[in-house]
């Protein structure tokens, strides 16, 4: 039973792929009607595999493989069967958005094709506790995110951002290569599970570059200091996909990576005191450059790199059940953020903000369900992103030092000061174009209304969803909570309060914004820090074309010249024969 | 299963090409008079090369058992084991591809029956290759491959290009050989004995002669093959010699030819004698800087390549780096994870390159050599391929991003195995260069990468538009090589059966099993 949910969840996505790909783009109905199908059945098969979530024996999935390979084995816990869930009904909600969104635009099939393929990726990845599986899907995952960020290949911009994305997670991927054969080479062994029981096993040196490893692929990943680069350049994307992949899935997979080998790496000298300091800087930055961006996407993306950041900063401090409600909040919360705002800009036909204001009045169901997820983003109670920050936030108190707590902190409140400038951009205020906008379409809001009552609701799954991770993750020790009590810890703490007085000063900053200008001098030089990135995008720049100079003048060896070919000849000879000859 | 004995078999397995060149060619010669065509040469040539697959087979089952052929015809010590294996099937399997492949692309040229008997005679000299026992007949193996692929590469000769590259491939390739033949002759003057397995007892027996003369050979191997091998830098004639060949020959010297240079290299160098004080640990770190250089060096320079075909050969430096880490690894530590994964890696690249390389084809043959035009296949060409030619464009970006390591596909695997390897030494300069060679497959995305979104682009190139029709026998090998890249990387251990016993042969020779004994 068990191992066929697992079987369905990764393989039904995987055959509609094939199958959208097969029909042919001259039948885009075709491709439609497959596409929620199948994308559904996958999400049906993961809602199904909840309540199988079990300890670790009883649900393997083994493949033969051995040696190298390791076994291609799935276990089905917790941490995979919720992030399965996430990535195949929010998966499921994007496809049925781009019913709409996608209607009309050629190469329907390449789309679709590698939507399913990701869905099909994502739920392998995190069901998977083989190492080398775990990489297989990391990378198939960051070769969706890539092909789908590339999808308007005619685009230049596209072109480059999809190329930067996989440029750079890629570079992070290799930090869980090395953890993974490091593993291997002292362990024997791919498993997760082993080791997270024997890791104790590895010589510190080795321990602590798997470590540091793991975390410089969860940075790449999960678009983290100082590789947060890529995530806001990945907005090329069609919209569903930005939803789906760049804000609800793939980004988390960082997050999920840490919380997953927390119990191995947490004594590991220095180990959470960096993951605290990454997930805050990518917190921090990310929040000032939402506050400086006029791109409705790129002001998504920026918070998204925070949000994660408030995750990553939760692993950090030992709270891997607050981290990973935050992720399902965020999930919830960023996909109907990015829909809405794919709603809009299907509407509209742009995504500078400066050309929007006064939406509200043309799209009042976009409007609806963007201030509800907004709301949620800056934390506003009873919504869904209240609690989940709130616990990370205390989590980060108890078991972090309190500088930490402090940014993270200050960052709440610029997290409600930028969600309110950009909702008052879009829709309120005065019009600053006169374009014609029309409101969401049907598909559109068969996806749009779901999130939105998730986004209200996900929170009362708190003490079954401890439940579910103390149960079937023995080695996360993760205490477990009713909702109630849970809900009343945060009611009770006066650190709650604390952060919603900080929120509202955000709200407050925004509103007395016209008074606030004469305070602005100084921030005028953050925003513009900000603008340029902090020079984040210099540094990639200056490698991209170093390298590419580096590669341009060495093809001047290439002389084509024959006298010349043979010195290469004779150079490799005699500096072989001398390094023989010192080393007999 | 009783047809031949497995000795009858691998005489025949040796045999049956030579023994049909001729014929191949006379046939065509003939045909080409009376009809003006080759088509019974190119049938009969197909034929023979699957019917190489009976032998292959019975003798691969013997192999993979884990025993061993031997054979002896008038002094020519033949012996077939693992590593043979490999390079046997890669040879006979990308051959019988790349003939299908070549009906319509070499319809149109001159002298056509020719291309079929060097094919035959190439395929041969590689698996006569794999299997000498002996370093002269290595040497002349290796110069019957090196001769028959000169003229192959020159095939257009009426083109300036491809002449030059004919040549230059030729006076380069000669200079290796002379400095294989000094080594040779070193061994011969210090043991008195070519028998690879000779080699060291004897050297052994001798007593005190000079370990530096041992050295140099050593070193002369691994420079006169390595010209053949193409390692930086000595590879300066890869470039022109892969583009400028008509593309199924570009698919077999990249896909293998260059890889049989390594196995003579691996032979000769593995023959030599551990010296007292493990000074064989040498070669295996050797190959491992050379590992070094090819990977960086293949992989930059095609980064700002504009010629597709140049482009893909220069991604051959940087995979025979691979291949070489695997080796290094295997030679210096002794590890089998690290030589079956060379192997594997020797096989993966055999198939990403060839269809990369036939993929190519199939587009250049359709956007140019249909029409006459010897001109190369541009990058920009590509633009919107997948628009009219659905199958040539997925199957080379399948190639392109199998050979760039992306999972699942084969390309991943390999390396993973390798590098799994490179982490099981527990030492710092391999795990070093491990992550090197990771972090530069992922710089070689940056030149795979941009290939395949051209050709998903909407707007199509010019040439593009006027491209011609391809005959489905053209891409069934494509088709195939498709399936075989995607099979072996969801499904690695299928192959384990082969590159199992080829490791532990690589790691016998250079004293593995030596060295175990001595624990």
């Amino acid at each position: 039973m068990i191992q066929t949910l697992i079987l369905l969840v990764i393989c039904l996505p995987w055959l509609g792929a094939l199958l959208v790909w097969w029909a042919g783009d001259s039948r885009p109905r075709l491709q439609h009607g497959l596409a929620v199908v199948f994308s559904a059945a996958a999400g049906v098969a993961a809602i199904a595999l909840i309540p199988n979530t079990v300890g670790k024996e009883a649900a393997r999935l083994p493949l033969p493989a051995g040696g190298v390979f390791g076994w291609f084995s799935f276990t089905p816990d917790g941490l995979g069967v919720f992030l399965t869930a996430v990535a195949a009904v929010i998966g499921c909600l994007a496809v049925v958005f781009s019913v709409d969104y996608m209607r009309g635009e050629a190469q329907l099939g390449r789309y679709y094709a590698f939507v399913l393929l990701f869905i099909g990726s994502m739920t392998g990845l995190v069901l998977t506790s083989n190492m080398l599986l775990m990489f297989v899907f990391w990378e198939m995952t960051a070769l969706c995110s890539y092909a789908l960020i590339s999808f308007y290949n005619d685009d230049p911009k596209a072109v480059a951002g999809g190329m930067k994305a996989l440029i750079i997670t890629q570079v992070g991927g290799v930090g869980l290569l090395l953890g993974a054969i490091l593993g291997f080479a002292y362990l024997g062994s791919l498993n997760v599970d082993d080791f997270l029981q024997r890791a104790h096993l590895l010589p510190t040196t080795a321990l602590t570059v798997a470590a540091f490893g793991f975390l410089i692929a969860a940075a790449a990943k999960s678009a983290q200091f100082p590789f947060q680069t890529w995530l806001p350049d990945a907005m090329e994307a069609p919209t569903p996909c930005s939803a789906l992949i760049h804000a609800a899935t793939m980004v988390n997979a960082g997050v999920y990576l840490l919380a997953r080998f927390y119990p191995a790496f947490e004594n590991v000298p220095y180990w959470r005191l960096s993951v605290m300091v990454v997930g805050m800087l990518s917190a921090l930055l990310a929040a000032l450059m939402a506050l400086a961006a006029t791109d409705l996407k790129r002001v998504l993306a920026y918070s998204t790199v925070s949000q994660l950041g408030y995750m990553v900063y939760a692993v950090g401090a030992g709270g891997i059940f607050a981290s990973q409600f935050h992720l399902l909040s965020h999930s919830v919360f960023k996909a109907l953020l990015f829909l809405a705002a794919g709603a809009v800009i299907h509407g509209l036909g742009t995504r500078d903000m400066l050309q929007m204001g006064g939406l509200g009045k043309k799209m009042p169901v976009a409007r609806a369900v963007f201030v509800i997820g907004a709301a949620a983003l800056a934390g506003l109670p009873i919504l869904n992103g209240f609690w989940s920050k709130e616990l990370v936030l205390e989590a980060g108190l108890e078991h972090g030092p309190a500088w930490i707590y402090a940014v993270m902190l200050f960052v709440a409140g610029l997290t409600a000061l930028y969600t309110f400038r950009c909702v008052w951009m879009v829709f309120y205020g005065a019009p600053r174009s006169t374009a014609h906008a029309h409101d969401a379409g049907g598909f559109m809001r068969a996806a749009l209304y779901p999130l939105a009552f998730g986004t209200l609701t996900t929170w009362l799954l708190a003490g079954p969803f401890s439940q579910m991770l103390h149960d079937s993750l023995p080695q996360h020790s993760i205490h477990t909570e009713s909702t109630g009590e849970v809900a009343l810890v945060i009611l009770t703490a006066p650190a709650t309060y604390l952060a919603l007085a900080v929120v509202g000063l955000g709200l407050l900053a925004w509103w007395q914004r016209e008074r606030l200008a004469l305070l602005s001098e100084p921030l005028q030089d953050v925003i513009g820090l900000a603008r340029n990135s902090f020079g984040f995008e210099a540094i990639n720049r200056g490698i991209v074309s170093g390298v590419q100079s580096w590669a341009e003048n060495l093809r001047d060896v290439q002389t084509g010249l024959l006298n010349w070919n043979i010195v290469g000849i004779l150079a490799g000879l005699i500096t072989v024969l001398v390094i023989v000859a010192l080393g007999a | 299963m009783n047809i031949l004995s497995p000795d009858t078999a691998f005489l025949l397995l040796l045999a049956l090409p030579f023994a049909a060149s001729p014929v191949v060619y006379l046939v065509g010669r003939i045909s080409a008079r009376r009809a003006g065509g080759a088509g019974p040469a190119r049938w009969l040539a197909i034929l023979v090369m699957l019917a190489l697959w009976v032998p292959l087979v019975i003798t691969g089952q013997v192999v993979a058992g884990g025993s061993q052929l031997e054979l002896n015809v008038g002094g020519v010590a033949l012996r077939m084991d693992g590593i043979s294996l490999v390079l046997a099937g890669a040879a006979a399997g990308l051959g019988v591809l790349v003939l299908f492949f070549s009906i319509p692309y070499m319809a149109r040229e001159d002298n056509e029956e020719k291309f079929y008997a060097l094919m035959l005679v190439i395929v041969g000299a590689m698996i006569g290759l794999g299997c000498a026992n002996d370093l002269f007949n290595l040497w002349v193996w290796f110069e019957t491959m090196t001769v028959s692929s000169y003229l192959l590469v020159a095939f257009y000769h009426n083109q300036r290009g491809s002449l030059e590259a004919g040549f230059k491939y030729l006076v380069q390739s000669a200079v290796g050989s002379v400095l294989v033949m000094f080594g040779v002759a070193i061994v011969f003057a210090t043991t008195g004995t070519l028998r690879l397995t000779e080699i060291a007892a004897a050297y052994g027996a001798g007593g005190g002669a000079p370990s530096l003369a041992i050295l140099a050979a050593g070193g002369l191997f691994i420079i006169g093959f390595g010209v053949k091998s193409a390692l930086v830098p000595m590879h300066t004639w890869l470039p022109d010699a892969h583009s400028k060949a008509p593309s199924g020959i570009s698919a077999m010297l990249s896909g293998i030819v260059i890889e049989a240079g390594l196995v003579a290299m691996l032979r000769s160098a593995g023959s030599l004698p551990v010296l007292p004080g493990g000074e064989q640990i040498s070669w295996g770190v050797l190959l491992l800087g050379f590992a070094a250089l090819n990977i960086l060096a293949g992989n930059l320079l095609a980064l700002r390549q504009k010629e597709v075909k140049r482009l893909l050969a220069y991604s051959s430096l940087s995979h025979m780096g691979y291949m070489l880490l695997g080796f290094g690894v295997a030679a210096a530590f002794h590890l089998q994870d690290a030589a079956a994964g060379g192997f594997f890696h020797l096989i993966n690249h055999a198939l990403m390159k060839g269809l990369a390389f036939l993929a190519a084809g199939v587009l250049l043959y359709a956007l140019h050599i249909a029409r006459g035009d010897h001109s190369p296949l541009m990058v920009d060409d590509l633009n919107g391929a997948s628009r009219r030619y659905p199958l040539a464009a997925f199957a080379l970006s399948v190639a392109v991003l199998a050979l760039g390591g992306l999972p699942p596909l084969a390309g991943f695997m390999s390396k993973w195995q390798i590098f799994v390897a490179g982490a099981e030494t527990r030492n710092l300069w391999v795990i070093l260069l491990v992550v090197f060679a990771a972090l530069n497959s992922v710089l070689s995305l940056g030149y795979y990468a941009p290939l395949v979104n051209r050709m998903y682009r909407r707007e199509t190139s010019e040439v593009v538009q006027a491209g011609a029709k391809v005959r489905w026998i053209m891409s069934a090998p494509l088709v195939v090589l498709v399936a075989a890249v995607v099979v072996l990387g969801v499904m690695p251990w299928l192959i384990s059966g082969i590159t199992n016993p080829a490791g532990d042969t690589l790691i016998s020779m250079f004293g593995g099993a030596a060295m175990m004994a001595g624990r």
